[in-house]
């Protein structure tokens, strides 16, 4: 009688026990798994911000370099250039007093050349540092930007905007839709085949939208990434974004051509104005 | 025949409870149209299976008959039955190979251990419970919930377990087995019709966490999704 006790007290623990190390087994899952989670989550967000912090710092290498060659071309370049046409007048007048006409047709030639490359060398100079940007803002550089390319190509480009008075947004975010907006247009002209670009650009309380649509000939975005053909500039738009915490989403409009938009959080300037981006200043820029 | 139900439920009711209880996660899935999912369909079977043989010996049991014998028969086909679910689940060739071969094993050593405890097997009023078969089924199970939780703690696949239906179905198993493991054996000697031994409240215990198992897998069918599940 005893010991048929003893068995069931001896059973009645094996069988707690057992249950406990079922309970217990069935908690550490559940809690290992989450902390794995947890660490991979961490892990994957480590590298996020790394990765972010490794493409600001190569887009805010790429800005300094343009400043720097924009620089150079200004303060060597251009005024070597100015001093020619200083000097190529000086001798015009003389070579106008000589008589000589064949002499004179060279020297009007080489004044309207060299007059052609300062052109030439100030307009590089103002893509590779969008001055207009810094000192009157988005809209107006959109702007100057749609003036110079339909000047030098045959093409109708529209710019709307849902406010009349944009406000300014931080350097870095200003910066950002207006490379994103000159990438879009410059992809347009080279590879759709367009005869007409629409820029639009709005801005709610949360979020600046940049939508550019084309009439050409159209792409399917997922195709170009899917077959490993997305170019620098697409990969370059995303790079750009990410950094900002921007979306940019491609479409392809009923009608034809494709339409692209990017959406960023608003990021209003901060009450301090920005220091004016100059090619004449040499400094590090910090966007 | 009510009489004796309702009679049967009111004595023991721990052991009724069960019984009924497969009800729910059976509706469940066919509410869910779970059973378009191999693993659900095969859950759905071996419920269907387990609520018709819980029934018979309910009935058996009601009229103070030996019901046994459904008890013994239904070892290898349960053990086939839910070992078949984590075949979907393991992820590995070799280690589905083994579940396989398991199941040859297993069901040639519980015919053997039938055979073994009732070497008459006409006397259906003194047949007994088998007794290796049910612990053994308890190891094996066990075994493949214990791989399988190995498996998804490695892979890292499942990002919420509480909202992942076989994770539900896998803890109701680990308690019933477990709860099964140490009071099989003595459960050989514990069901006979004569010269039975007194083993007393802990006869109830695999039927409390077979009520409890049923519970969970409920929760878990609850959870499913036919979209989300697949993936």
């Amino acid at each position: 009688m005893q010991s048929n006790e003893e068995l069931k007290l001896g059973l009645l623990i094996a069988s707690i026990a057992m249950l406990m190390m079922a309970f217990f087994v069935i908690m550490f899952v559940m809690y290992y798994q989450k902390k794995r989670f947890e660490e991979e989550k961490r892990i994957s967000d480590i590298e996020k911000n790394y990765n972010r912090m490794l493409l600001d710092t190569a887009l805010n290498s790429e800005e300094t370099e343009r400043r720097r060659i924009a620089q150079d071309l200004h303060d060597d370049i251009g005024t070597m250039l100015s001093l020619t046409k200083l000097s190529l007048n000086q001798l015009s007048k003389l070579v106008a007093n000589s008589g000589d006409e064949k002499e004179e047709s060279i020297m009007k030639k080489s004044q309207s050349l060299v007059e052609e490359t300062i052109l030439h060398v100030r307009r590089i100079t103002r893509d590779l540092v969008p001055t207009t940007l810094e000192r009157f803002g988005l809209m107006e550089a959109i702007e100057e930007f749609i003036h110079k390319l339909e000047e030098d190509n045959n093409l109708v480009i529209a710019f709307q905007s849902n406010t009349e008075e944009f406000p300014r947004q931080g350097q870095k975010l200003e910066l950002t839709l207006y490379r994103i907006m000159q990438e879009l247009v410059n992809n347009a002209i080279k590879h759709a085949s367009c005869t007409k670009i629409d820029i639009v650009l709005e801005i709610d309380e949360e979020m600046i939208g940049l939508r550019v649509t084309d009439n050409g000939v159209g792409f399917d975005p997922e195709k170009i990434k899917e077959s490993n053909l997305a170019g620098l500039g697409l990969l370059g738009i995303e790079s750009r974004l990410a950094i900002v915490n921007g979306t940019v989403q491609y479409e392809q409009p009923a009608k034809g051509g494709s339409s692209a938009i990017a959406r960023i959080p608003v990021n209003p300037a901060s009450g301090n104005k920005p220091e004016p981006l100059h090619p004449f200043r040499r400094e590090r820029v910090n966007i | 025949m009510l009489e004796n139900y309702c009679s049967y439920i009111i004595r023991q009711p721990v052991i009724s409870a069960p019984v009924f209880l497969n009800l729910l996660p059976i509706l469940l899935i066919w509410r869910k149209r779970a059973y378009n999912d191999k693993m659900f369909f095969i859950l759905f079977v071996y419920l269907i299976l387990k609520f018709g043989v819980d029934l018979v010996m309910f009935d058996l049991a009601s009229q103070r008959k030996n019901s046994v014998l459904y008890y013994n028969l239904n070892i290898p086909v349960r053990y086939v039955l839910t070992s078949w679910m984590f075949y979907y689940k393991l992820d590995y060739n070799a280690q589905r190979k083994w579940l396989m071969l398991s199941w040859i094993l297993f069901v040639a050593f519980s015919a053997w251990d039938i055979i073994h405890t009732n070497p008459s097997m006409g006397d259906l009023y003194n047949h007994k419970m088998v007794l290796y078969s049910t612990t053994l089924e308890s190891l094996l199970m066990l075994f493949w919930i214990m791989l399988y939780f190995y498996n998804t703690m490695r892979a890292l696949k499942i990002p919420n377990l509480l909202t992942y239906p076989f994770f539900w179905i896998c803890s109701g198993f680990l308690l019933y087995y477990s709860s099964l493991l140490f009071i099989a054996p003595v459960l050989h000697y514990a069901s006979k019709w004569d010269q039975w031994m007194d083993i007393g409240s802990l006869d109830y215990i695999p039927y409390a966490f077979e009520t409890v198992s049923l519970l969970l897998f409920s929760i878990g069918i609850a959870q499913y999704t036919g979209s989300s599940y697949a993936k």
